[in-house]
């Protein structure tokens, strides 16, 4: 049998005219595989320091809720990781706004949950059931009102504040924006992810021309960079970007 | 959201066509193509999947068979032949392809927030 026609069989020994070129192809392909993993991964951003921080314990606060334009408490007694005066956005769990909410809107109420931080960016999740999140005593106390803060272009990111924050790894492309829609249309609240700090803050709570959820145009835009213009207030210490969303434009 | 909607009513379209192939293809026509079958019929339920995802390849080779024009020996030469090129053509295409898509992608960007309007 001439060399050319050795044939592979798995069962039986290698032929020897073919083990210099299995042993090149194995090489070849872990090393080919090795390198496309290196430029795969050196391609995406550093997903950085963030996620459920399930260290810290659950977190239970006191606080004035509002569901404009988003779920948010202002918090009055907090607790070790969420201080007083600190406005912090809620999720449910999963793609959702906090469960049971709709009749609490600027009450007192006791929120308890896990919290999601990345940077400057906190969001507590309240879990089902009135442990988590139930009328408190007393009267909802008056709280400063927003401040204005002028009308601004900024450049940036429209992420949905869970996985912003840490429930998943923002990523790119186009299941990243389906999974931030998701998260949005569910009533999770939708932040914009500045490409610069602006009065301190690098995410800010996003919200329609009038103080009403993100209008569905936007929804157009989500998990690609864009440049938009509206008006910036700071309720708390939270920014909120009402934005203007014909100015939208996709740099 | 309109796009999102159209593909998946394209995508039920398809498959309501292949429930429709289903029913006679897996009832008479595997019979009738494929002696083995004959008599066979527990085996045709899980069929179905199949058929509704590559119903035109199904009508398509019943057509052949049922008219005596199938020719098995040469069935597979024509792929085979152009299983080299197809190979060489996915190898550039592949790289061409993941290349493009980050050449083209959004680079992050730098523009500093700008006051348009001070606060009233």
């Amino acid at each position: 049998m001439r060399a050319r026609d050795e044939f592979f069989i798995g069962f039986f020994p290698i032929p020897p005219g073919l083990r210099p070129f299995l042993a090149a192809i194995a090489a070849a392909l872990i090393l080919l595989f090795a390198v496309a993993g290196w430029f795969a991964a050196s391609t995406q951003a550093a997903p950085d320091e963030a996620g459920f921080r399930f260290d810290f314990g659950r977190q239970e606060v006191t606080g004035v809720l509002s569901l404009h334009p988003y779920p948010v408490i202002r918090v009055t007694e907090g607790s070790e990781r969420l201080a007083a005066g600190r406005t912090v956005m809620l999720s449910g769990g999963g793609k959702f706004a906090p469960p049971q909410v709709a009749a609490l809107d600027r009450r007192l109420v006791k929120a308890g949950g896990v919290i999601l931080r990345r940077g400057d960016l906190d969001m507590l999740q309240i879990g089902g059931g009135e442990r988590n999140l139930s009328a408190a005593e007393g009267d909802a106390p008056a709280l400063s009102p927003p401040e204005r803060l002028g009308r601004w272009r900024l450049e940036g990111e429209i992420c949905d504040g869970k996985c912003a924050a840490g429930a998943m790894r923002p990523g790119r492309g186009l299941s990243h924006k389906a999974c931030a829609n998701l998260c949005i249309t569910g009533g999770v609240p939708a932040v914009f992810v500045s490409a610069a700090p602006i009065e301190g803050a690098t995410f800010l709570l996003m919200a329609g021309p009038e103080g009403g959820p993100l209008p569905p145009e936007a929804l157009a835009f989500t998990a690609a960079y864009v440049s938009v213009e509206g008006e910036i207030e700071r309720i708390g210490d939270l920014l909120v970007f009402r934005i203007d969303p014909a100015t939208l434009r996709a740099l | 959201m309109q796009t999102a909607a159209l593909l998946i009513d394209l995508a039920r379209l398809w498959l309501w066509a292949g429930a429709v192939v289903s029913v006679p293809f897996l009832l008479w026509g595997v019979g009738r193509v494929e002696p083995n079958a004959r008599g066979a019929w527990i085996f045709r339920p899980l069929l179905i999947p199949g058929v509704l995802l590559i119903w035109p390849l199904v009508l398509w080779r019943w057509l052949v068979l049922e008219t005596g024009r199938d020719d098995w020996a040469k069935r597979h030469l024509p792929p085979r032949r152009a299983h080299g090129f197809a190979a060489l053509l996915l190898a550039v295409l592949i790289p061409l392809t993941i290349l493009a898509g980050l050449a083209i992608r959004q680079a992050p960007p730098s523009g500093a927030p700008v006051l348009l309007a001070a606060p009233e």
